[in-house]
């Protein structure tokens, strides 16, 4: 158990290191395969919530570190009315919103049905951003959403999802490597049925 | 909830009201500890990315980039004879400044830099490029394309190889700036959402009888401390008339799905 919490909190830092070379799809109003996201969530439905939480912190602090913008510079006589940024660590709460979230599922992944995780995940991802940018228009004042804006939200989450097999297969491979059942309740179900 | 719980869930929020009440200077520091961290990664991805580009270019057909190379060479050539008289004048220009008593002499350097990111984050319009504190590039400079401003730097990486660029069409990006042939004045900044298309400028603050009209320049102010004055921003395309002010939507004069190279605008004493 120890030994995969301590392994999915490597997993969630490599993802910050492949993010990196993840880039917008120009084509798709700017949309992207946010896989620290991702790849957070997914751990998120098969650990318990104190590693949870753990992960979300350090997801939450490590994306804020690599997002934020600096201060505005400029002379404020001139600049009077500065747009206001993001403080650092809100994606701290967002991260373990959306971590709660996935634990509310918890018991159908522990059943073996990783498919609705793997759908929450596309819907969660699709608060996050709706959250984040509401953030954002609540600190800058004048709500504007375009059309754009909310593709760009439909197809971040979208993108996303078709790629949470592949992270649910890994943490499945992880687990058994780590001799840790990550669906206990599915693993009983299959030997009974032996 | 069981106690555990209960006591992680505590440690997390206060974790997250610690984070929330860090200042924008130990927030720097965070982000710089970050990027050194990533620094060996991202110069790794930024390598194989230059070799899959030459190899790429490799394939490209070999006359025409003997021609493009021979152009480019004639006209680095009349470039540098333009530069050299180009120094001579301002040096000549500083010492009769010198010479009248003009309280400052306006001398600049430039810096190129190449394009190396494209819009690394979700909501923020910047781009990083290859040049940092090793070669002079400071936080809050500006930087500009053969077409007009670009943005202005934001972040410097640790290593001093990178840095991070805030385009002129991101909402936080504001300039001072003026119409040509106009008393008129405003800030102009990018709009919230402007990813797609040819994103435009909001001008901001004009008077309410303003009789600005499309087709006129827009320039920076050169006050507010950041940018230097005369640079062309864009032109403008619409003007929308208020009560109290009116707002006019600017065109940029740069191509910003199209960014390569830029140059970022030094101080001659840096």
């Amino acid at each position: 158990m120890i030994r995969y919490s301590f392994i999915t909190i490597l997993l969630l830092l490599a993802a910050f290191v492949v993010q990196q070379f993840l880039p917008a799809f120009t084509g798709l109003h700017h949309s992207r395969i946010l896989l620290v996201q991702l790849v957070f969530l997914c751990c998120a439905v098969t650990v318990g919530q104190r590693t949870m939480l753990v992960l979300a912190f350090i997801g939450g602090f490590f994306w804020d570190a690599q997002c934020a913008l600096g201060p505005h510079g400029g002379d404020p006589e001139v600049y009077t009315q500065q747009v206001e940024s993001l403080r650092f660590g809100y994606s701290i709460l967002l991260f373990g919103g959306m971590g709660l979230l996935m634990q509310g599922i918890q018991p159908l992944f522990q059943q073996g049905k990783w498919q609705f995780s793997a759908m929450l995940s596309g819907i969660a991802v699709m608060l996050y951003l709706a959250a984040e940018y509401a953030i954002i228009n609540f600190v800058r004042g004048d709500f504007v959403l375009n059309w754009a804006t909310l593709l760009q939200i439909v197809y971040t989450s979208v993108l996303t999802m078709l790629f949470s097999p592949l992270v649910f297969w890994m943490l499945f491979r992880i687990s058994s490597a780590c001799d840790h059942s990550i669906n206990p309740e599915a693993g009983r179900r299959c030997r009974r049925a032996y | 909830m069981k106690p555990l719980n209960l006591i992680a869930l505590l440690l997390f929020l206060g974790g997250a009201v610690w984070a929330l009440t860090r200042s924008d200077r130990t927030v720097r520091e965070i982000q710089n500890a970050y990027y050194s961290a990533m620094s060996p990664f991202l110069k790794s991805g930024s390598k194989m990315e230059t070799q899959a580009r030459a190899f790429l270019g490799e394939t490209h057909h070999s006359k025409a980039l003997e021609a493009e190379l021979e152009s480019t060479r004639e006209q680095l050539g009349r470039l540098r004879l333009i530069e050299s008289r180009f120094r001579a004048l301002e040096y000549e220009n500083v010492q009769l400044r010198h010479a009248l008593d003009f309280k400052k002499a306006t001398t600049f350097d430039v810096v190129a830099a190449r394009v190396i990111r494209r819009n690394p984050t979700t909501w923020w319009q910047t781009v990083e490029i290859d040049a940092g504190s090793k070669r002079g590039v400071g936080t809050q400079l500006a930087v500009l394309s053969n077409q007009g401003l670009v943005g202005k730097i934001d972040r410097i990486d640790n290593g001093g190889e990178r840095s991070s660029v805030l385009l002129l069409t991101d909402e936080k990006c504001q300039v001072s700036v003026r119409i040509e042939n106009s008393p008129e004045v405003g800030i102009l900044s990018g709009q919230r959402g402007g990813f797609d298309g040819d994103p435009m400028l909001r001008l901001k603050f004009l008077s309410a009888n303003t009789s600005v009209h499309s087709g006129q320049r827009v320039f920076t102010t050169g006050r507010g401390g950041t940018f230097k004055a005369n640079i062309l921003l864009g032109t403008i395309d619409s003007v929308e008339k208020g009560a109290l002010d009116s707002e006019a939507l600017v065109r940029p004069s740069v191509n910003f799905a199209d960014l390569g190279a830029v140059f970022v605008l030094l101080d001659a004493d840096s």
